[in-house]
Formats: structure tokens, sequence, C-alpha cells
């Protein structure tokens, strides 16, 4: 951060882009080392799940092979009880479980954005119609919950999927953005805010959203990681379109044909390998994302 | 009592430097320090913040922390180098050696354990108690500190601050140290309260003869207590002399500047560097300073003929009662009084006199619960949230922190266009232009750069002149300062008020300022009001009040305030 910056006369003041945020805190989160690992694990899935149509030795659901086959040189993880090779399977499977946790994980922390920033700020009836929605959506048990709504809109692929495991997954955020906005909202700079003569939407989502940044991407990595175990639960479960691959119908199959019993071990550690993997790797970043709000850190880490 | 005053030498630092970091980047926060403290002396040792005064009562205690750490030098305490022990060894030493009060000391207890615990681990730890003493060990030290000994049952919630920090104390006696350190250990307590807590630790000093090293930023409370001060200036001691000698004959030109900001506001004449004397200033018609520094810019500000006044009458606000059983808190009782267009008025009490809770009703963040408060026409108290604007374009405000009052993640240039935008209607960069000239009015040049920055690259005074170029922004009429140079070093204090004291002169704001500090209500302002409990006590011209106190609780303010000069005037 440069003090010397000569602007212009001309130069109208505006708000910092987008990008330089982006490129701040993606380079606040690759200065700590476990973040860094789960940068590269992360970073690794994606360009699979992207580029599986050239990794892939086989289609998803090629089915012309040997049934039950253990590994072999065709077929380095086996072949399926339908006679599938494993590894296409997995390799074109990672394409579902990412989509699902990203694009889960955005909508439910936007969901939680909206609500907990909102119910933070307003006081009075507002704040308790909201507390009464959030706290039923948090006392129901998550799982039946998923499986009820799931078995309620069956047949609706990953679709299906995503909105389930968004209904059950923002209400913890949105209640943690809560309590970060309610004590921001008592800070001396939102005051003055209301000083400056801003409205209660400019003061809520430029004064008091950016300071709780780290916050929010933890929470998207968070509802991320909730909404890869969700996918794969539910479709072990055979909730799920289970004509898909993904990791979850893998791990149905396998439990369908017994793969434990008849030792095709891969079969069910595979996949549970990835979405314990994926998961971690969410994870890790997060012990990334501490220093964000905090610009005193950020100097400090980038020496 | 007499001070066994013998010359052996307690502590001996030789060559002392303490560093923040490590190789080219380090921070050099204590250079080369040399000094020796006698058995039972008590020693001042002064500086602004930044100076390094902290940083060495750490090392002092073997407590620091890192990235700090010892670069080199030695710290001999009865002949045993401090810096070259390990914990296990500082451990031993804390017995019989070396204590240490904190300035959040009071923070420092446990909540969930009664105070009388607190003594047991110690006791416990150290093993120096008979565990048949530990009660009647720990009514003991309660009682050194003036405490009743119905405390040792209390939990920290239950104690009010000035009491925590006695405990603290009485906890750092409970080893017999032969040296204690107070860091800062009254800055965080209501005014009253910390003359008292000041006056314990000086009798405690002088009862139990330990060698005492109080750390502090205000030379008033050095100069009152210790016998030798130690004056610190960007990590050097730059003077140490008897207090005698630093008041009546300060060699070094730093003294002599911290010096000069300290008068009784009590005399006839009082003047701050940059401050003529008000009544004098009244009776010649000549402005605050001959030469002011910072002339506002009046360009864009157009005449103003529509001055309106701040009435407020019969207000009372009561908070509902804290916990089942208890009564309600009336923070403000039945106040009334009239701020005049260009008028300067104080308002000044202890902590919890109400006086921030008028601040806060006059720009409508609070409701009053009875009374109204008017300004010109608008009926202030029920006013509507979305008409704030209405009255903030003319009534604005400067709050007491500067660290908090700004948003970190906003440019200084980002925090002044919103109430340029909001008020004036001033757009892209004619709004600009009005950001530069408020940067230039508060003194904060070359504009440009400072526009650029954010509140963590500005030092205190830079980010409270900030705050009241935004409270410039909307062209207000009325500007309620509340505190507004607590937080700052004593250096930084004379430009701040001068800053506001030059704005209410030439632009003809009116200023409702919110104080503690006697002496800068002295200086600013031509009224006072003094709360007590949310009443007012007192009122009137403020050299009036302040020179011939009529109520006791005037004058023990008058009285808590540290004055190096009580003695020798």
């Amino acid at each position: 951060m440069t003090t010397t910056t000569t602007r212009p006369e001309t130069q109208i003041p505006d708000a910092p882009s987008p990008w330089k945020v982006f490129a701040r805190v993606a380079s606040t989160i690759w200065s700590n080392g476990k973040a860094r690992i789960g940068l590269v694990v992360l970073g690794l899935f994606i360009l699979i799940a992207v580029f599986a149509p050239l990794i892939a030795p086989y289609g998803a659901s090629e089915n012309g092979f040997d049934r039950s086959a253990d590994s072999s040189w065709g077929h380095w993880l086996g072949t399926t009880a339908a006679g599938e090779d494993v590894l296409s399977q997995l390799i074109w499977g990672s394409q579902i479980s990412i989509f699902v946790g990203l694009v889960a994980g955005l909508f439910s922390t936007i969901i939680a954005v909206l609500i907990g920033l909102s119910w933070g700020y307003v006081r009075g009836f507002g704040a308790d119609v909201i507390n009464f929605i959030v706290n039923l959506f948090l006392v129901i048990p998550g799982l039946p919950l998923m499986i009820v709504i799931a078995a309620y809109l069956s047949g609706g692929g990953i679709g299906m999927i995503i909105i389930v495991v968004v209904i059950t997954g923002w209400a913890w955020g949105a209640r943690v953005l809560r309590s970060q906005t309610q004590s921001l909202r008592s800070r001396d700079f939102v005051t003055a805010a209301v000083f400056s003569g801003e409205r209660p939407f400019r003061i809520v989502f430029r004064e008091i959203l950016p300071n709780m940044t780290s916050l929010i991407v933890g929470n998207f990595f968070g509802a991320a990681t909730a909404a890869i175990l969700a996918e794969a639960g539910l479709e072990y479960l055979g909730l799920g379109d289970s004509s898909i691959v993904s990791w979850g119908t893998m791990l149905f199959w396998a439990q369908n044909s017994n793969a434990l019993l008849t030792g095709q071990w891969a079969l069910l550690f595979a996949p549970g390998l990835c979405i314990a993997l994926l998961a971690t790797s969410l994870t890790l970043i997060n012990f990334g994302v501490d220093g964000i709000s905090n610009p005193r850190l950020r100097e400090g880490a980038k020496k | 009592m007499t001070n066994a005053q013998n010359n052996e030498t307690l502590l001996e630092v030789h060559d002392l430097s303490v560093d923040y970091g490590y190789g080219p980047d380090a921070t050099h926060a204590v250079r080369n320090i040399e000094f020796r403290l006698a058995r039972g002396e008590f020693v001042g040792l002064v500086g602004e913040s930044g100076s390094g005064k902290s940083t060495l009562g750490f090392a002092l205690t073997g407590l620091s922390k890192p990235p700090a750490h010892i670069e080199k030098g030695r710290i001999l305490f009865g002949g045993k180098d401090i810096a070259s022990l390990d914990q296990a060894q500082l451990r031993e030493q804390r017995h019989g050696g070396i204590a240490m009060v904190l300035q959040s000391g009071m923070n420092a207890l446990n909540p969930v354990r009664s105070i009388r615990n607190h003594f047991v681990d110690i006791f416990r730890a150290h093993g120096h108690v008979s565990h048949e003493n530990y009660n009647s060990r720990a009514l003991e030290l309660v009682g050194k500190v003036e405490l009743p000994k119905t405390v040792l049952d209390r939990y920290p919630a239950e104690l009010s601050g000035g009491m925590r920090q006695r405990v603290s104390i009485a906890l750092a006696l409970s080893l017999e140290p032969e040296l204690m350190v107070f860091d800062e250990p009254t800055t965080a307590l209501d005014v009253l309260v910390q003359h008292a807590v000041m006056n314990t630790i000086i009798e405690l000093q002088k009862a139990e003869n330990f060698t005492a090293v109080l750390i502090s930023h205000d030379l008033g409370i050095v100069l009152e207590s210790a016998q030798r001060v130690m004056v610190m200036h960007e990590g050097r001691i730059v003077e140490d002399a008897p207090a005698g000698d630093i008041l009546n004959n300060p060699q070094n030109e730093y003294t002599r500047m911290l010096l000069s900001h300290y008068a009784d506001p009590r005399a006839e004449v009082v003047e701050l560097p940059g401050f003529v004397d008000r009544n004098r200033r009244a009776a010649t018609g000549e402005k605050r300073a001959s030469g002011a520094t910072h002339p506002p810019t009046v360009s864009s500000r157009e005449q103003r003929t529509d001055q309106k006044a701040i009435v407020v009458s019969h207000v009372s606000k009561v908070y509902p009662a804290p916990r089942r059983g208890e009564s309600p808190v009336r923070a403000v009782d039945d106040v009334s009084f009239t701020l005049e267009p260009g008028q300067s008025l104080a308002l000044v009490g202890a902590s919890g006199s109400g006086k921030s809770t008028i601040a806060k009703m006059i720009t409508a963040v609070e409701k009053p619960t009875s009374g109204s408060i008017t300004f010109g026409d608008l009926d202030v108290v029920k006013l509507r949230r979305s008409r704030f604007r209405t009255l903030h374009s003319d009534v604005q405000m400067v709050f007491q922190d500067p660290y908090a009052a700004l948003n970190p993640l906003h440019t200084v240039e980002y925090t002044l266009t919103r109430p340029v935008v909001n008020f004036t209607g001033l757009h892209g960069r004619d709004a600009r232009r009005r950001v530069l000239e408020l940067l230039d009015t508060v003194g904060l040049s070359p504009v440009e750069e400072f526009a650029a920055k954010l509140p963590h690259q500005l030092s205190g005074g830079q980010r409270q002149r900030v705050v009241i170029a935004r409270a410039l922004a909307s062209n207000p009429q009325v500007i309620i300062a509340d505190e507004p140079v607590s937080m700052l070093d004593v250096s930084l204090r004379a430009g701040v008020l001068a800053l506001l004291e030059d704005l209410r002169e030439q632009w003809g704001v009116s200023m409702l300022y919110i104080t503690h500090d006697l002496l800068s209500a002295r200086v600013v302002t031509d009224n006072i009001m003094v709360l007590n409990q949310g009443r007012v006590v007192e009122k009137g011209n403020t050299a009036d009040v302040l020179r011939h106190p009529t109520d006791e609780y005037t004058m023990r303010l008058l009285d808590a305030i540290p004055n190096p000069r009580k003695d020798v005037a």
C-alpha cells in the first residue's frame, strides 16, 4: 500500500473495485500455509472436473466391461457391478460434487448475508419475526428435513439437491452474521455514517458488510463443505437421481452391490476419500480467511 | 514514616535495546537505555504513545512477548541479569522480586472466580503462605489497598473499575515484591477514581517501602507522585532528574514542551501553547493566537442568515433497570439549557454523569423519556429516522475515539465524499474539490496524499482531524464534540482544540464541548455546565465557575486534576 499515490486532479473518487478486493482476499489467503495446501487441493479437483472429458479414460456410464473386476492396467480402480470403469466415474463425478458444493454454498451464503445483516441492523418487531423463522430452521434436525424435502421434490436431479441443501443450510450462517452485525452496528463509525446522511441500506452494505468479509468468505467455505457432504449423503441414501454419476451415487451403487463383501474396497474407498479431501481442502482454506478484514494484520503478513 | 532512602542499588539497566521484529524491518522501540534504581525509590517514566515506555516496563519485568525481544543490554536485578533468565527462573524471581500492574489490570481478573480464589491461586502457586494463613493474608492485602473485607467473596463483575484495579494491585503485592512496575494504572479509570487510586499507590509505596516505577503518559500524575522522573521520547530517555528539577528547571526541549501543556484551570489567566487567555481575547477582541496556523478556507461557505439555537428544556432520560429488582437508571434528570448560535458551551462531569446521553438526544440518536429539544422550529424528539438528514445537515458530531469513528476499510476520501454528496448535492469533480478543501481546512496537507490514505496509516491526531473534516462537510451550524481530545497525546491535543476554536471563531459554528477535562474546557469555552448524576449542579461563565466553584462536586473534579505546580504556586 503505497502512500505516495498522486492522483490526477480530474480523477473522480471511486469505490475500490471488486477485482482489487478479490485480489486482496486471494493474496491474504495464499499467505497462510494451511490455506495454501487447501487451495492447491481444491485447484486440483477443479482442474480434474473441468478437464474430465480429456482425463477420463472412458465415459462415465460406459458399461461394456467385465463386471466387478479388480484393479488392472485397463481399469486402475476396477469396475463396478454394472461393468463401468470406477476411475472414470470418479473423475466425472467430481463435476457434480464441486458444482453442487460451490453453487449451494454460494446461494446459502447469499441468503445468510441478506437475512443476517438486515436482521442484525433492524430492531423491534421485524427482528422478532426473522428471529422466529431462523430459529424454526435451526431447531429442525437437518438430515430428516433434507430427507423429507428431497422425498417431496423427488426426481429433480441436482437442481433439487441444491435447493434442499440451501433451504437447510442458510440459517446457521445468518445467525453468525447477525451477531457480528449487531456488534458492528454499535461502533462509532456506523453512527458516524448516520451523521453523514447515509441511508440504512448503504450503511448495512457499504459500512458494515466489508468489515465482515472474512466471516462471509468463511461462511461460504463452511456452507460449501456442508453442501458437498449433504449432497453425497442424500445420494448415498438414494434420494437423488441415481442415474447421474456422482461420488454420492457411486457410494449408493457400491453399497447396493455389497462392494465390501466382494472385496472391492476401492468402490467405497475412492469416492469417500475424494469427498473427505475436498471437504478438508475447503476447511483448510478457511484457516487463511481470518486475516482478511483486518488491514493491519494484512500489512504485517505481507512484509 | 521516613523513607528509608539508602543508596543501595536495586536495579541497574545497561545499554538496553528492545526491538520488535528482526533484521532490517525491526522497529527499535527502546534504544540504548541506561539507568539505575535505588531501593525504595519512586520513579516516574513519562512519554507519549509510541515512546517505548511500556515496552521498557515489560522488558524490566521479563514479560516481553514476541515479536518484542531484548536486542542487547543487561538488566541487573539484585546482581542477576533478568534478560538472560528463562521462564522457570523468572517465575521463581516473581516472589520477592518484580511485580507489574497493568493498565487493563482491572480486566485481568477471571470473571468466574471469586476475589478470594485469585489470592489463593497465587499463594498456592508460590507456597510462601501456609494454608491456615490464606484467609488472614488475603484480608491483610485487601486492607492495604483500602477495600472492605467483603470483596473477597465477590466476583470481578460485581466490582467497579477502580475496585478491580485495587484488587490487581493487592494481587501484585501478595508476592512481597521489591520492585513494582505500574503501567498506566489509572488511565482507564474515571477522573475521580483515578485520583483516589493514585493516592492509594503513593501511600502504599511509603508504607511498604517497595521500589516503584510509574509509567504514564500524564506528566501531571507522575510529578505529583514520583521523586524522580525519566522522560522518554522515541525510545530514548531524554531527561532523568528529580521531580522538582523537571518542574522548575527542565533541561530538555521535549520536557519543556510537555510541561507547557499543563496549567491550572483555576488560575486567573490560563494560556496553553497556541491559546491566548480567553478573557483577554474577549476584552481585546483578538483571535485565538496571533498567527493561527490553519486559516480555514471560507470560500465555499455561503454567509448564514438563519442561525438557529438548540433549546433543551426539562429533558430526562431513564433507562430500564439493568437487572430485575434494581431501580431504573436515571441518566439525565431534568436538564435545561440553550445553545445560542456561535456560542461555545462546555458540558463537564465524571463518567456516568449523563453528558454523552445528552449529546445523543440532541442529535436524535436517542429519544428522551420526557422533555423537549428543539433546533430552530425543528422538533428533535419527534424527528423520524427518515428525516435525520434535515437535522444532521446542521448539527454534527465529533466522536471521542478517532480509532473507532472511521471505518477501517474506507479511504479518507470515501469517508469525506459521502457526507458531501449526501448534504450538498455536489457530485464527481465538484465533490472531490470540496473534499480536498475540507482536508485543507483541518490542516491535513498535502491533501491529495491524505485523501488516498486508509485510517490505519494515520496517527491519532490526523484521524481526529479527518473526523472533524467529516463533521464540517455539511456546513453545520452546531458541532457537538464528545471528548474530542481525550484519546490523544498531550502534544496533539492543543492542535485539535485550536482547530475547533478557529472553526468556531471564523465559521460562526456553535459548539457543545463535552469533557471531563476542565483545563481544555477553560481554554475553548465561554460557558460551562457541570453535571453530576444527570443533574446540572452548576452553570455559568467558564472562568468564573472554575475559579470560584460553589458546588462541592465541582470542587472535587477540580481537585482530581493532577497539577504539577500545585505545591509550587
